[in-house]
């Protein structure tokens, strides 16, 4: 029994003195915490634009059909529409401010009630596929939302029946918090971590800690737990202001398992970043290595992109990605409210934290011998 | 590390050697004063290059670190790409209900659309398909559809959406009315005469990866620089070796310009490898070399420069680095990366144009790709460019003066 209450004692002192050196060092909490936040926000901004492209609209029939098309163009909310004069258009198009100028024909009612062919002239800053798509997309929706208006005489008579899985669209930008989430515990604990490791040899206060007569186990979950503390803390804080922002609502049970997913996250790279200090007891390697292990990890597990979406080579090489689980548990309890998977999910996340920690005895074992 | 002493040694004299020139004869004062003004450009040529030396092989001597620093770049070239590997196409399943030739035709269409990553499944195959993520939407063409058609009835086809992420929804919402009005313009050109007529500014349409890796290009120059001169700069102060530095007579903005200079001799073999990577491995092919190399030249240096001035600053590796990468993303959606910021909403262009990120992105999109992002012209584009380089030089060498003071 007093073996482990001393053990529990050491395990304190040492995530207690861990802690205390986190919170001396301001720059470094301001420095984890403002970039993710930074992104986050950066992410609402850009979202209002995502997929509705800014175009000129010359309406040069003011006939019925021209004014009746003038009209879906506004309806159909996937421009940012600025109507406006041929000489206007053109300067705003040679100025890159919108995308494309779409042009209603003078002739166009009267093409369009003799039947005849009626093009939409559309003029398009064809840069870049991704804009240039959108428009190709929008203008043939507009037109065949201009048949669909003309009800039972619409030479269209396919129309689209379309059911949403959810009752409110996710934005891109609720969307990208999760994985955020994820980059954001796995480089602060990785690095945290194994920072809070290294340190003690390039410091020398390793020696300090060797000749304590305590266990080596202890030191290394205190150290580790140290990581997992202030990760978890950031990783909660974030996720609880994006909740009051309305970006993301997990209900009931699936609070549970939001934070146990971020939890074992958290756990995981801690174990990981004491395991790379201790191996390479200097700060700079573990820096560039804790960087780098921690990006690969976060790309290769879909990164800021949907992974069932990506190529099946990609999706193959992230089935061997523990972050992948973490982040599909992540995805089904705050947007799906399912607990799909979850067991599977937390075997994996948690085998891999175990092992992680284990690496980490393993590792300031021989760092220790040293 | 020898050198630090032999320098600081060199440097004392130098300066004893330019505080005798008012003890020499007034005749030859004008003579004294232009080599006065020699050996101090010589002075301070020695002294960067002295700093310069050191933090070159301090690198060396962190072989790890500095590896591993000079493939960020093309780390995160490679990384970020694999974001647009897919091709934004939208996986979809198609449930054929009807497998008469129109719905073969409608089939066709979508798969013309350029939009979805189309399989056909059953009704059951493709509810499971999308509730567990797997697919963006289920299409389901009906049993009715070729008949219906023939008949001039109207049908709908159905389409459920997971509606995940905007992003893909709204492409799908959009897509299959694209389908619908090509199919319409395939099978019955005369009944469909309202039809887009299409001309393009440029010959070509430029993909997702050509467009997207030349602004990962930019955000790993800005990584990869921002590291290594950041962390050169606060190792300085946690290694306390910034007292020497201080304590000689070399002037501030030397120092810097020096160690500027150490992370970029560093930092070229980074661009070199990135740039290789992008061109030759990717196949991005540049329309204007000279421009290639000059603005990942110019653009290392900028980066550089504000990692010296963040690392000078903060005196802290941990806090720069967490700085630095936090960084990276936030202004890598920013600036523009993934087309014009004229595109995006006014709070946005104004916050981009802050960062010199914004600046780099267009210029390295020009030497690209031949293309104008903003209305500035390439000559000002890079004169603003310039100007950030020389400001955070500046301000670096101000911060180093300020640090000397509160110390």
């Amino acid at each position: 029994m007093s073996i482990f209450m001393n053990f529990l004692r050491t395990v304190w002192v040492v995530l207690r003195k861990d802690l205390q050196v986190w919170v001396r060092q301001p720059a470094t909490m301001a420095a984890t915490f403002l970039p993710p936040l930074g992104f986050l926000l950066v992410q609402a901004l850009t979202a209002v634009a995502v997929g509705r492209s800014p175009v000129a609209l010359v309406t040069l029939d003011h006939g019925p059909k021209g004014v009746q098309m003038q009209q879906i163009f506004h309806q159909a909310d996937v421009f940012r529409i600025t109507d406006t004069s041929p000489e206007q258009a053109l300067k705003l198009f040679n100025g890159i401010q919108v995308v494309a100028i779409i042009t209603i024909p003078a002739d166009f009612t009267q093409r369009v009630e003799a039947h005849e062919t009626s093009p939409v002239d559309v003029r398009v800053n064809n840069l870049n596929l991704d804009f240039t798509n959108d428009i190709r997309r929008s203008v043939p929706d507009a037109i065949t939302q201009f048949y669909q208006a003309q009800g039972e005489s619409s030479a269209i008579k396919v129309t689209m029946q379309a059911h949403n899985l959810r009752a409110q669209d996710v934005q891109l930008f609720q969307y990208s918090v999760l994985p955020t989430l994820i980059l954001l515990l796995m480089i602060s604990s990785l690095v945290n971590g194994g920072l809070a490791t290294a340190r003690e040899w390039e410091t020398r206060t390793v020696k300090e800690l060797l000749m304590a007569p305590v266990g080596r186990g202890a030191i290394i979950t205190g150290k580790v737990l140290a990581g997992f503390a202030t990760s978890m803390l950031l990783g909660v804080v974030v996720f609880l202001l994006c909740y009051l922002l309305g970006w993301v609502q997990p209900v009931g049970i699936y609070w549970l398992t939001t934070l146990l997913t971020m939890a074992l996250v958290a756990l995981l790279g801690s174990g990981l970043g004491v395991a790379i200090g201790a191996a390479l007891q200097r700060i700079q390697p573990v820096i560039a290595i804790g960087i780098n292990v921690s990006l690969y990890l976060f790309f290769l597990a879909g990164g800021v992109g949907v992974l069932a979406f990506e190529p099946q080579w990609l999706q193959n090489i992230a089935a061997f990605i523990p972050l992948t689980y973490g982040r599909h548990a992540l995805e089904m309890a705050v947007f799906y409210s399912s607990s799909d998977l979850f067991g599977r999910d937390m075997l994996i996340l948690v085998a891999c934290a175990l092992a992680a920690l284990l690496l980490g005895t393993l590792s300031m074992r021989r760092g220790i011998a040293h | 590390m020898n050198e630090g002493p032999k320098t600081i040694a060199s440097v004392v004299s130098t300066h004893r050697e330019m505080q005798e020139g008012p003890k020499t004869m007034a005749s030859v004062v004008s003579t004294r004063r232009e080599m006065s003004n020699m050996q101090q450009i010589a002075y301070t040529l020695r002294v960067i290059w002295a700093c310069m030396k050191k933090d070159i092989r301090s690198a060396l001597s962190e072989r790890t670190f500095t590896i591993i620093s000079i493939v960020i770049p093309v780390n995160i070239l490679i990384l970020l790409s694999l974001f647009v590997v897919g091709g934004g196409y939208a996986p979809t399943a198609v449930v054929m209900q009807d497998t008469g030739p129109y719905a073969q035709q409608f089939y066709q269409a979508m798969d013309g659309a350029h939009s979805f990553r189309l399989q056909k499944a059953s009704a059951a195959e493709a509810n499971d398909l999308l509730q567990a993520g797997q697919i963006v939407a289920v299409v389901t063409i009906p049993a009715n559809f070729d008949t219906s058609i023939q008949q001039n009835q109207p049908v709908q086809v159905r389409v459920e959406i997971n509606n995940l992420n905007t992003d893909y929804t709204n492409d799908i919402r959009r897509a299959v009315p694209l389908s619908i009005t090509s199919f319409y313009g395939k099978a019955f050109p005369n009944v469909v005469t309202v039809v887009p007529k299409e001309h393009d500014s440029y010959q070509q349409d430029t993909d997702y990866i050509p467009y997207l890796t030349v602004s990962i290009l930019v955000v790993g120059l800005m990584l990869g620089g921002t590291l290594l001169s950041a962390i050169g700069a606060a190792r300085e102060w946690e290694s306390e070796t910034m007292k020497e530095l201080l304590l000689s007579p070399a002037s501030r903005w030397s120092i810097i310009v020096g160690k500027m200079l150490g992370a970029l001799v560093v930092g070229l073999a980074s661009v070199v490898i990135v740039l290789a990577v992008l061109i030759f491995v990717i196949g991005v092919w540049p329309i204007h070399w000279g421009e290639v190399i000059g603005f990942s030249l110019l653009t290392m240096t900028i980066f550089i420069a504000w990692g010296t001035l963040l690392g000078t600053w903060i005196k802290q590796r941990t806090p720069v680095v967490a700085l630095a990468i936090g960084s990276t993303l936030p202004l890598f959606f920013l600036s523009g990366a993934f087309g014009p910021i004229s595109f995006g909403t006014p709070l946005t262009q104004v916050l981009a144009q802050l960062f010199p990120m914004y600046y780099a992105i267009v210029v390295q999109q020009h030497a690209f790709h031949d293309f104008t992002l903003n209305t500035y012209g390439l000559p000002v584009n890079v004169l603003i460019l310039c100007g950030y380089a020389l400001v955070l030089i500046v301000v670096a060498a101000i911060v180093l003066r300020r640090s000397t003071v509160a110390h």
